[in-house]
């Protein structure tokens, strides 16, 4: 009984060391990759590489302008989630809680974001952007991460989370004088936690990941994000592969190690917006 | 500890939006000039000029740096975006009443002239100090709009001591351009290798064809602009040395999984050796010799049905225009008109080899292009799309996307073409 | 008294998100519809009304209806393969352990990269020159070579492929989420009607992972219609046309040749066909739903 048992966990386990390294391949592959040369590579793709060289990623570093592309990636991410999260909180928690139909068919309005890609709009986009002077700065990327492609599923999540916050709370916090604005920020938007968890985690991939808008609109070579960079090396002519990894690599890291270090707490925070909501 | 990480993070995300808008605050008046501030104060101020291009800034490296010497009172502000982003970005911003000063045009160049986008270069000086050829795809009723830079041209790359090792010469027609690499294959060895992923690749070897059998002849001088017009098919014109071309698909020597490879993987194949030809042009060559530094590298051009010097296929590559919107004139015209020398001419061609279009300007292909030299010689060298033709991009898209699928085995080069005269007569409706 | 100074409240919290995004979402997406019954292109700034000869161009290309076709069937075939991908491994990982846990991460992993160096790393993987990865793997194994990303019958799923890869882990922790959630009475209830693992799976599970799969559903069948970065990073559309999706075809055709107008009728059209689709299976998601309960 025990030993088959035993058996089951051994197969089980087995079947994820198997899964596990299945998914990671890919993964392993750009990284050994980065060290080898043309003819290592292609000889032997996934063996470990024979000496271990940092030259490909120096290279990649300086070719990429890493701290400053880093920097400005670090800028637009960090202000279009707080943005996001201040906005979308109340947003969301004035269409969970009022009765008025003006805010259901706002919400409505904003739920069209979710179905709509901004690109199709593009052109007026601009328009707009260069007549509030923000073309080719970071604020008006900025404002195209939050309004055209981040609001919509924000306010969803938080509006699930909301409706699932019992109303009592708020009840007590009338009788006990306080105004709407001190209840939502005094007492909802600290239950609201985990949510936005949530919402940070899934705009600040989001926003990183992006790279049509930063494309479309920072055009000055020194506001350019990672992902800009690894384009302007990938050029129709003239790419070497080895020494172009490392700027997939490089491109990556930043996620990869914010992701290491917080899976837990990301894997929770994108659970509790979909399961609630 | 999940309170502590997101207030952590909180603060380290309100510290930056923070800067950014300070950042803002000193510099948001007009999109060209947003980042003088920036600079150091003590230098004297410089005007900014924003390039938009889509050659990398490493084939433009000794350019720029000249004009960084001679021009001290301009700073350049290089942005490239790759060519398959490039209409996409530019026209967004021209429509929206913005861009840059100074723009790397091709193909378009006489649309975007005609719709007032750029800038009337006919009273200046410099344009007279190049050659018509290199002006006339730049012009509209005589006026020129664009002044180009070095000539591009891509030709047969081809491996000397795997055709020394075989006993292959150079080709002189068509057919023995088909009967080499039919040779090759019955030895096992790889003739061609094509990054067939892109579209471009067959889309410019069978015009080399269409090149040597069809512009070459004198009746059909005025084509092009017959074409542009509509009154003229290629279905009907090009069909015989597009079909004649396509032999080397039915003889087995372009194959489907070529379909799979990209550019830079082609590139791969051919310098390390596993195949004996390839098509490309001379921005390949130093990629080329880095892989493989014993490299014995020669290019031939194209052989046409009977014999001759061969054609190339190419022209002005691009050329640069001024946004006619531009705040910055005088400045963008210095610019230019620098350009319009020996010295940049041979800095531009430092990093990206070609020819010149400037009057005068001698260069000395070297060892690599001998076998092209006579048809360099005759003036073979074309690309009608780019030459000639209004709506050349999207035309030769459609063209070559189409041909991809003659490759995969799902249409005809006749149906090709007439996919190509599909997307000219769509595109000419509207400009309507 | 107090309700009125709440909903002037509510009003000024809601105010920020909703003028921001219908100056910046709402109000560019109706001019750009404008648009489409015009026949404005970069290179005619002089435009007129035109009526609806846009969108008779635009069904008449047999092109554009190969890419709608293309949209649909990935975004329903990434639905429905990243999903039951997802319920399998959440199934099998829902269980406590470290080696769970480690494959979990692991899983989840891929979602944190940017589509577009997903694109850029397969393009190399899934290449048919001798030195790909996936081919030589093949090879090792006696297989022979298939042509990824070259052969038009399924490049598209080459690159729907890759993105399983990616998301797959996503929408799984979301599902092992569920399945905790799952009152555990429940099975122990069926265990002793003698029901068996996958007999209990099948009515208590699967009816009860609604939650999960209605968000899961709805994001991944969204999400593939508006597929561009996967593809424009790794075919471009091609070969030929075998991989053009509504959004590469309506950059295509409509920015990079110019013309806008066009490009405006393909976005209404495209937004008409994701409304559709995605009030469809909300209707069967909420049918689901009134079962369960």
């Amino acid at each position: 009984m025990i030993t088959s048992k035993r058996l089951r966990s051994i197969a089980i386990n087995l079947l994820y060391a198997i899964v596990g390294a299945m998914m990671l391949l890919p993964i392993y592959y750009l990284i050994v990759t980065t060290f080898k040369t043309q003819t290592e590579a292609t000889i032997s793709p996934l063996g470990l590489p024979k000496h271990l060289t940092f030259d490909n990623y120096i290279n990649a570093f300086n070719a990429m302008n890493y701290p400053r592309a880093l920097l400005n990636n670090v800028l637009i991410t960090g202000s279009a989630v707080i943005v996001l999260i201040l906005i979308s909180s109340m947003a969301a928690y004035v269409i969970a809680r009022s009765k008025k139909k003006i805010y259901k068919w706002m919400f409505s309005i904003f739920m069209v974001g979710l179905i709509i890609p901004f690109q199709i709009a593009i052109i007026p986009l601009y328009k707009i952007i260069s007549s509030m002077h923000l073309m080719n700065t970071l604020p008006g990327v900025i404002l195209i991460n939050v309004f055209c492609i981040n609001l919509p599923l924000s306010i969803f999540l938080f509006r699930g989370f909301i409706n699932t916050v019992p109303i009592e709370l708020e009840e007590a916090a009338a009788i006990d004088g306080y105004g709407t604005f001190r209840t939502f920020w005094s007492i909802i938007f600290p239950l609201l936690k985990p949510i936005v968890s949530t919402v940070a985690i899934l705009d600040a991939l989001a926003v990183w990941n992006d790279f049509l808008t930063p494309l479309l609109f920072l055009q000055d070579p020194n506001k350019a994000v990672l992902l800009q960079e690894v384009y302007k090396n990938v050029g129709p002519f003239s790419t070497n592969w080895t020494a172009f990894f490392p700027m997939l690599v490089l491109a990556t890291l930043p996620l990869v190690i914010f992701y290491l270090i917080m899976q837990k707490s990301i894997i929770d925070g994108v659970v509790a917006g979909a399961v609630k909501g | 500890m999940k309170k502590k990480w997101i207030s952590l993070m909180m603060c380290t995300a309100i510290i930056p939006s923070m800067l950014v808008g300070c950042g803002n605050s000193a510099s948001s008046d007009t999109s060209t000039n947003n980042a003088t501030t920036e600079g150091s104060k003590a230098s004297d101020k410089k005007v900014e000029i924003r390039v938009m291009a889509y050659n990398a800034e490493t084939t433009r490296a000794t350019y720029l740096k000249l004009l960084e010497e001679k021009l001290p009172n301009i700073k350049v502000i290089f942005e490239f975006v790759a060519l398959d982003n490039f209409n996409n970005v530019l026209n967004s911003q021209l429509q929206a009443g913005q861009g840059p000063d100074i723009i790397e045009v091709g193909g378009e160049t006489r649309l975007l002239a005609n719709a007032g986008y750029l800038m009337d270069l006919t009273g200046e000086e410099f344009p007279s100090k190049y050659a018509d050829a290199g002006l006339a795809p730049y012009s509209v009723n005589g006026k020129v709009f664009a002044t180009p830079l070095q000539s591009w041209y891509e030709g047969i790359f081809y491996n000397k001591a795997i055709f020394r090792d075989n006993g292959i010469q150079v080709p002189k027609t068509f057919d023995q351009f088909i009967q080499i690499q039919k040779d090759l294959l019955a030895k096992g060895t790889k003739p061609q290798t094509m990054g067939a992923q892109s579209w471009e690749p067959m889309m410019k070897q069978s015009i080399g064809l269409v090149n040597n059998d069809f512009y070459s002849k004198a009746e059909n001088k005025g084509f092009d602009e017959k074409f542009n017009t509509g009154e003229v098919k290629l279905a009907d014109a090009w069909l015989p040395a597009v079909e004649k071309w396509s032999s080397l698909i039915t003889e087995g020597i372009l194959t489907k999984d070529m379909l799979g490879l990209s550019y830079d993987q082609a590139l791969d194949e051919f310098a390390t050796g596993k195949a004996a030809m390839w098509e490309s042009g001379p921005w390949a060559v130093n990629t080329i010799m880095e892989k493989n530094p014993n490299m014995e590298l020669g290019m031939f051009p194209i052989p046409g049905s009977t014999e001759g010097p061969g054609w190339l296929i190419g022209g002005p590559g691009s050329a640069l225009a001024i946004n006619a919107k531009t705040s910055h004139k005088a400045e963008a015209l210095e610019i230019l008109a620098l350009t319009a020398t020996p010295e940049a001419q041979q800095a531009l061609i430092k990093d990206n080899a070609g020819s010149s279009f400037l009057k005068g300007v001698e260069i000395d292909l070297g060892e690599i292009y001998k076998d092209s030299e006579e048809a360099f010689k005759a003036g073979n060298v074309y690309a009608p799309w780019t030459a000639a033709w209004i709506s050349g991009n999207p035309v030769v898209e459609g063209y070559g996307k189409s041909l991809q699928e003659v490759l995969a085995g799902i249409k005809t080069p006749k149906q090709a073409l007439e996919e190509a005269d599909k997307v000219n007569d769509t595109m000419r409706e509207s400009l309507k | 008294m107090n309700a009125k100074k709440r909903d002037r409240v509510f009003l000024f919290m809601i105010l920020p998100a909703f003028i921001g995004f219908v100056l910046l979402f709402i109000l560019p997406t109706i001019m750009s519809f404008a648009y489409s019954v015009t026949n404005w292109s970069v290179y005619k700034p002089n435009y007129k009304f035109i009526g609806l000869d846009n969108y008779v161009q635009l069904f008449t290309d047999t092109k554009n209806i190969a890419a709608i076709k293309h949209s649909v069937t990935y975004a329903l075939v990434i639905t429905l393969v990243q999903n039951s991908l997802a319920i399998c491994f959440a199934v099998l990982l829902t269980r406590k352990s470290i080696m769970a846990n480690m494959v979990k991460s692991i899983f989840f992993l891929p979602a944190v990269l940017s589509v577009l160096v997903v694109g850029f790393l397969f393009q190399y993987i899934m290449t048919s020159a001798d030195y790909g990865l996936l081919n030589s793997i093949i090879r090792f194994f006696g297989g022979s070579p298939v042509n990824w990303l070259g052969n038009e019958k399924i490049a598209l799923y080459s690159v729907l492929s890759t993105q399983v890869w990616q998301w797959t882990g996503w929408s799984m922790v979301i599902y092992i989420a569920n399945l905790k959630s799952i009152d555990s009475s429940l099975y122990e209830a069926a265990e002793i009607d003698g029901a068996s693992k996958s007999q209990s799976f099948r009515h208590i599970s699967l009816p009860l992972l609604y939650p999960a799969a209605s968000f899961n559903i709805l994001m991944s069948l969204i999400g593939g219609l508006k597929v561009f970065d996967a593809v424009f990073a790794m075919t471009k559309g091609g070969p030929g046309y075998a991989s053009e999706t509504i959004m590469t075809t309506l950059i295509r055709e409509g920015f990079n040749s110019g013309r806008t107008a066009y490009a405006s009728a393909f976005a209404v059209v495209f937004f008409v066909i994701v409304f559709v689709i995605s009030k469809i299976i909300t209707f069967l998601l909420n049918k689901w739903e009134e079962k369960i309960s």
